[in-house]
């Protein structure tokens, strides 16, 4: 039976099983891995392969210069270099999570590459330090590296994408460490990577401890209970645990802040293995040369032989062992697969798998077979399901979901979703793990790594159509794919001309709405394709992304007029302040001048902050008028500067700038009015400023004629007065109105009888009404009111000084109804006069009815 | 700080934009950890009085103070200013950062721009060479609920930077605006728009909606049905007339500050003497919901019924024996009272205004102007006005009036007038005057006034209102109707279309769109807070409507538009609530700006 042959090729350590399929015969020729250097990114990323230049080895007719070579994991060459490093001896090599392979060699220096061979401007250095003593060894985690130098003192970047480099507190030995391991950041205290250092040697057992070095602090641990020192240290995957090999041979388990043993086992050598690795969270590899030894909590270990060299690549759920002709995967077999495989099993899931079998063979078995489980036919599916997730093998993980299937005919709760939901993702798996891709990711590492980063992965990788179809498939957002090919196929064409490009592209970036066109121009014009940018921003419907490229690209004119368009200020500010800047004053006035909205947003701007600019355009422009307005509006803040204290010969600018504004308000026609009102400004300053000197009174300036006049009346000054009034052509009933109220502010009302018989006052006596009654002198009043020419007039003015009476026969006299009634309401708490009122209208209504 | 408005009936959840405002500045003061100072630009304390309350800032650990020229007093090392991005603003925080400087103070400083950051006001820091030292953000508050059916765009210069300077940043910002309402309410599929600002954000609104989608499938039904947007251009009658209403005429004479009015204490009768009190005026406060929208005249009838029939019960209480439910519907009474007596004071005050002889003088002729019959009463009537020097605002509110209604006047008189005018209240109006020609309001006249035939054709004038049982809108200017809620009342009923000759005669294009590709499909249930509709789309469905004052509004017309909703509802958003002091309160101080 099919079942026994697959358990058969498991392997049993303490009561797991452990299996070792293999996941591809490499293509490469002639990789030796002893005579290389190998880093293998972890979730099945790339291969970096480098000559070891620390190995004598004979060079068999190649060239004496190292080539750096990069592999997926099934051996397909990706790319290649010639490594022409200075620098010394490489002493590490590793890839960053997001697939950049990071090389530090003896000096310090960090030469980065990506996935195409290309190495990464600018190059790292882990500082003076590391430069003058050379760089020993190196550890490296998921994007930090940690270095000691022959001074055995510590280096660390701790974030390739933010490198600096930080010395760590000294350590304090003097013998380089027999082993290194390190604390990744997100799993210690700190929040800072820590360092375990191996040290002591071999005599005397005090000395053995593991040092652990943090940036701004060294610690000693472990002491006695290591009983000598460590030879080799591997921390597990959540930095929980240690694992490392002692000076005697035992291979020693503990926390990773050693603060207690979990396991402890002899191991037959003394001799440190060559390779020290976690498998998954419950098993340990150790490789000495050709034998592979495997050791669980307890139990015998598991042996495996190898006749040539291999490499462990430690996941998050296995290794991965590379040897020259082959990749394997070492992995614990999942729980569903061993209910389903293990000879014999009777589970449910087994009995599934077999009925499946017998009604394939439409063999009657099948439906004793379902009835024996039928209680529990939800779990056996899902078992199913789970071990067809597990399974590399494609026509294993079809059997499989179709027992789940057929199992799934008979149950009716079970969540359907889930067998569909397994096919997605194992046509995604199968896809990227066939040959050509070669991205072995098992399910679990898949889980881990999320989909959006394996498309990130693989168009890093140049596998756009792949990564397409796949985010297609799972429904997600294309844009970063289509984006990444079209900036990738913008620089990979640069053979083929712009209007033909822009098709290509186009037709690719209108799978997507909402696509940042302008990204993919910016891209363009940084490949030194500014028409092609050009052409390509005209397609981005976001103004505020395609204005900042279109000046980016020297499309002034074009940014001006799309800002302009689309109605937002700030753009076009972004646009004026790029070609102020950029351009001479006059070639910028004129651009502006043509511009009606980012000329008025200049004016604007330099009304606040650039008055003096502002003067020069208007000049240049030949808006005269509007200079004249500044001019005039600074001798106004002359005025309230506090410098300019009054009466002092320092109004003599102040007349001087209003001159000049009246001088250019003359230039044109239509500014008439405006350059004689500048005119009489300064004549009125010039008068004020002489009354202040006269009078000795500093309260002329910046009033007004009329209050001029008023003041000058106030304060007796007639004679000075009336010259303002000639002075100024001020009107017949503007001077009345003015010397009423002025006169009856300083309650001169002699003065004002006088002046009321001058001569018939040209708008008659109202204003002296007003005045008097404003000023609460009704008996003044009372001698103006009579001469009041208008009956209605009349009554008001008497019903405002309470007299009943008088105001009725006026009202009487202007056969005014609607006044009548006013009036009475005005005096309606006054019964007396409320009757006046009534009998006048009703004599009034009477003679309008007859 | 005024009183939070209550939101809860409003009639789309306002509460959630609101609370997003809220939880958005919290987030910033969260940001910048430990003590620190808020420094706020005055105008955008008042905008922010009406989103939270103080105590939750201080809880914050912030130290409140006021942006201006002078240097601010706090012992804090971090300073957060949160302004609006406006140019002359970046001054005093220059002035502010130079001084620390100066005195040796390192602090760190944050500026956060409302509602976004802005590359004219960077560049601004940037030449002062204080952009390095400098962490900048943004705090996008678009709008302010200032009641339950208004909002508010607060933008209080905008019309002068639009109508005179040219400056089209606020057209942006509100079609902005109403591009964030309808991600909360969906596409609202009806517009109409008349007034070139109103056409541009008609036309911004849909870039807007190109450019960044609103999903739609994720809304059943856009919550508003319809957006009327109208230039203040297009009716420059109506702010200038004295509104009659009870909450209009409170804006005249003692001025509506962010929805509430600061008054003397002993108004109130309370016996703090020369002390200012604020009170907040809202439909949280039940009274002022019933009478705001009244004319003066009836609210003041209301207010002695009320107080009788108090008083009336007051007596029945003490002679008469009272059931236990009798007894709590008095103490229930007995509750309002103090909101009566407020109100009663409030009015009380007010009628020592409007019995004034100036201000009926006043009234009697803005009636004289809108009939625009008697062109040398008018005239020698503001003549005199300047003679005697009466307030600038009050003279160049009627002139303008009078400037508006003959389409400008002649030459001659202009010029008189202006010489006039400088002449009375000094040569630095020229600047104001120069302004008011700018943006059309004062000017020469150069064609044939058309305000007959507008008035006419929409029954502007409504002779024989009845102040107390209005059938008209003409109630709040007890007999003009105003124009602005004219066209609304037909852009609501029937759209332009059978206006469309008189829209001609207005400034501006005018538009009408539908948009989105929403299909009607019938939900009864998902508008609220409308009563008998006059605008009912085919399905029979309620229908609410956003009305945009592009340039503000008056209360009184708000009052108008609340009369209208009676019927159809409709929410008023406006650039800022314009009264006579914003109108020309920019213009007078242009020149110092």
């Amino acid at each position: 039976m099919a079942n026994v042959s697959v358990a058969a090729e498991w392997q049993l350590l303490y009561n797991r099983y452990y299996r070792k399929p293999e996941l591809y015969p490499m293509r490469w020729k002639h990789v030796d891995l002893a005579r290389n250097k190998i880093a293998a990114a972890p979730f099945g990323g790339p291969l970096a392969v480098i000559r070891d230049d620390s190995k004598i080895v004979q060079l068999h007719g190649e060239s004496a210069l190292r080539k750096l070579r990069l592999f997926s994991s099934s051996g397909h060459l990706l790319a290649d270099t010639v490594w022409r490093n200075p620098g010394g001896r490489l002493i590490g090599m590793s890839w960053t999570d997001d697939h950049t392979l990071v090389c530090v060699v003896q000096d310090g220096t960090v030469y980065r590459y990506d996935v195409h061979a290309r190495l990464i401007e600018p190059n790292l250095s882990l500082g003076k330090e590391c430069f003058e003593s050379n760089v020993a060894d190196c550890a490296f985690w998921g994007n930090g590296v940690v270095c000691i130098t022959e001074s055995n003192q510590l280096f660390c970047i701790a974030d390739f994408k933010n490198p600096n480099a930080v010395k760590l507190a000294d350590p304090g030995i003097v013998e380089p460490p027999r082993c290194m391991a390190v604390i990744e950041p997100q799993y210690t205290v700190s929040g800072n990577v820590e360092v375990l250092l191996g040290v002591g040697d071999g005599g005397e057992e005090e000395d053995a401890a593991v040092i652990a070095v943090e940036e701004d602090g060294v610690q000693r641990l472990g002491g006695e209970m290591l009983r000598g020192p460590l030879q080799k240290m591997v921390v597990s995957r959540d930095g929980k645990w240690l694992a490392s090999f002692t000076h005697d041979g035992r291979l020693l388990v503990t926390t990773s802040d050693l603060t207690g043993v979990i396991i402890e086992r002899e191991c037959e050598s003394a001799l440190p293995p060559e390779q020290l690795a976690w498998c998954g969270m419950d098993a340990v590899l150790l490789y000495w040369d050709d034998m592979l030894l495997m050791m669980g909590p307890d139990g015998e270990p598991v042996t495996y032989l190898y006749d040539e060299p291999i490499i462990l690549i430690p996941e998050c759920d296995g290794v991965r062992i590379l040897s020259n002709a082959s990749m394997e995967f070492l992995q614990r077999v999942p729980d569903s697969t061993v209910s389903i495989f293990t000879i014999g099993s009777t589970s449910p899931a087994a009995l599934l798998y077999d009925a499946l079998d017998h009604f394939d063979r439409r063999s009657a078995k099948a439906d004793e077979n379902l009835r024996l489980i039928r209680s529990s036919l939800p779990e056996a599916v899902e078992a199913c399901v789970d071990a067809a997730g597990h399974e590399f093998d494609v026509s294993r993980q079809r059997t499989l979901l179709r027992a789940a299937s057929y199992g799934q005919a008979f149950c009716s709760n079970f969540h359907r979703d889930r067998i569909q939901e397994m096919c997605k993702i194992l046509r995604v798996l199968n896809a990227v793990r066939s040959f050509e891709i070669g991205i072995p990711l098992s399910i679990q590492q898949y889980k881990l790594l999320t989909p959006s980063v394996l498309i990130g992965r693989l168009i890093n990788a140049h596998q756009h159509l792949l990564a397409l179809r796949i985010s297609e498939y799972l429904g997600m957002n294309q844009e970063v794919v289509i984006m990444h090919w079209a900036c990738a196929k913008i620089t990979a064409s640069l053979a083929i001309p712009d209007a033909t490009l822009l098709e290509i592209l186009l037709d690719k970036l209108k799978v997507c709405k909402g696509i940042s066109y302008a990204a993919v121009a910016a891209h363009a014009d940084k490949n030194g394709r500014r028409k092609l940018a050009a052409l390509l921003v005209e397609h981005e419907p976001r103004s505020s992304k395609q204005v900042p490229l279109l000046l980016s690209i020297g499309e002034e004119d074009t940014a001006l007029m799309k800002a302009t368009e689309c109605g937002d200020t700030d753009l076009v500010y972004l646009v004026l302040f790029h070609i102020w800047q950029k351009r001479q004053p006059l070639e910028f006035f004129g651009t502006i001048q043509a511009r009606q909205l980012a000329r008025d947003l200049f004016i604007t701007y330099a009304r606040c902050y650039k008055h003096e600019f502002l003067k020069d355009f208007f000049l240049s422009t030949g808006q005269l008028q509007d200079v004249a307005f500044l001019l005039w509006k600074e001798s106004w803040e002359l005025e309230k500067n506090p410098m300019a204290s009054k009466g002092s010969p320092l109004h003599g600018p102040r007349i001087k700038l209003i001159e000049k504004a009246q001088n250019l308000f003359a230039e044109t026609k239509e500014h008439t009015f405006e350059s004689k009102a500048a005119e009489e400004h300064a004549k009125l300053l010039r008068l004020q400023h002489e009354l202040e000197v006269t009078t000795k009174q500093a309260i002329f300036v910046d009033s007004s004629i009329s209050d001029t006049i008023r003041t000058c009346i106030v304060l007796g000054n007639h004679r000075a007065a009336l010259k303002v009034k000639t002075e100024f052509k001020v009107s017949e009933k503007r001077w009345y109105w003015l010397k009423v109220f002025a006169l009856a502010t300083i309650k001169d009302w002699a003065a004002l009888e006088k002046f009321s018989k001058e001569k018939k006052p040209p708008i008659g006596y109202r204003p002296f009404v007003e005045a008097c009654i404003e000023a609460d002198e009704k008996g003044e009043a009372i001698k103006y009111i009579p001469k009041l020419a208008d009956p209605r007039e009349k009554a008001e003015s008497y019903a405002r000084i309470g007299m009943a009476k008088e105001a009725a026969d006026a009202a009487a006299q202007s056969k005014d109804g609607e006044l009548l009634g006013r009036l009475k309401l005005t005096f309606a708490q006054n019964a007396a006069a409320s009757s006046i009122f009534d009998t006048l209208r009703d004599r009034l209504s009477f003679q309008g009815a007859s | 700080m005024a009183q939070i408005p209550n939101l809860d009936n409003a009639p789309v959840n306002l509460t959630s934009i609101r609370e997003q405002s809220q939880k958005e500045l919290i987030n910033i003061l969260k940001n910048v950890r430990g003590k620190k100072c808020l420094v706020i630009d005055p105008k955008l304390g008042d905008s922010l009085s009406l989103t939270i309350q103080t105590s939750i800032l201080k809880e914050q650990g912030v130290e409140l103070r006021h942006l201006s020229a002078e240097p601010i007093q706090s012992d804090c090392n971090k300073v957060i200013f949160l302004v609006r991005s406006q140019l002359n603003l970046m001054r005093f925080i220059c002035s502010n950062v130079h001084d620390d400087i100066s005195k040796g103070l390192q602090r760190e400083y944050h500026v956060y721009f409302v509602p976004r950051r802005t590359v004219a006001c960077e560049k601004v820091l940037e030449d002062e060479k204080l952009h390095h030292m400098i962490t900048i953000g943004e705090y996008p508050l678009y709008m302010v609920a200032m009641d339950e059916d208004v909002l508010s765009f607060e933008l209080d210069l905008s019309y002068k930077e639009c109508q005179v300077d040219g400056d089209a940043s606020s057209l942006w910002h509100i079609a902005k605006a109403i591009h964030k309402l309808e991600f909360s309410f969906g596409v609202i599929p009806h517009v109409r728009a008349k007034g070139k600002a109103s056409v541009r954000i008609a036309d911004i609104l849909n870039r807007m909606e190109a450019e960044e989608p609103i999903n739609s499938s994720d809304m059943a039904v856009p919550e508003i049905n319809t957006v009327i947007l109208l230039d203040r251009e297009v009716d420059m009658v109506t702010p200038l007339c004295s509104q009659l209403t009870y909450e209009g005429l409170i804006d005249e004479f003692l001025h509506i500050n962010n929805g509430s009015v600061e008054i003397d204490a002993s108004v109130l009768g309370l016996q703090q003497e020369g002390k200012k009190t604020k009170v907040p005026l809202n439909s949280s406060d039940k009274l002022f919901k019933e009478i705001r929208d009244l004319n003066f005249e009836v609210v003041v009838q209301i207010l002695r019924q009320k107080a009788t029939s108090m008083k009336q019960d007051y007596t029945d209480m003490t002679t008469t024996t009272q059931s236990v439910s009798e007894l709590k519907d008095f103490v229930k009474k007995l509750n309002s009272l103090p909101e009566m007596t407020r109100h009663i004071n409030l009015a009380q005050h007010l009628s020592t205004f409007t019995s004034k002889p100036s201000f009926l003088g006043q009234l009697d002729m803005e009636h004289t102007i809108i009939e625009s019959q008697s062109y040398d009463i008018c005239f020698e009537y503001i003549e005199e006005l300047i003679h005697k020097q009466e307030p600038l605002t009050t003279v160049l509110r009627l002139l303008v009036l009078f400037s508006i209604t003959n389409a400008g006047l002649p030459k001659k008189h202009f010029d008189y007038f202006r010489r006039e005018l400088l002449h009375s209240y000094g040569f630095e109006h020229i600047a104001t005057l120069n302004n008011l020609e700018k943006a059309g309001l004062f000017k020469k006249q150069e064609s044939k006034s058309n305000w007959l035939t507008i008035k006419r054709t929409l029954q502007l004038v409504v002779e024989d209102t009845d102040t107390a049982n209005p059938n008209d809108i003409a109630y709040v200017f007890s007999g003009y109707a105003p124009l602005s809620i004219r066209l609304i009342q037909h852009a609501i009923r029937s759209g332009w279309r059978p206006v469309e000759e008189v829209l001609k005669l207005l400034p501006g294009p005018h538009l009408e769109t539908r948009r989105g590709g929403f299909s009607n499909s019938p939900s009864f249930d998902t508008f609220y807070g409308v009563s008998n509709s006059i605008d009912k789309v085919p399905d029979g469905r309620r229908s609410l409507v956003l009305v945009v004052f592009v340039g503000g509004v008056t209360f009184a017309e708000i009052s108008a538009l609340r009369f209208l909703s009676a019927q159809a509802f409709s929410v008023v958003s406006s650039w800022q609530l314009l009264t006579e002091q914003n109108l020309k309160g920019p213009k007078k101080t242009w020149h110092m700006i």
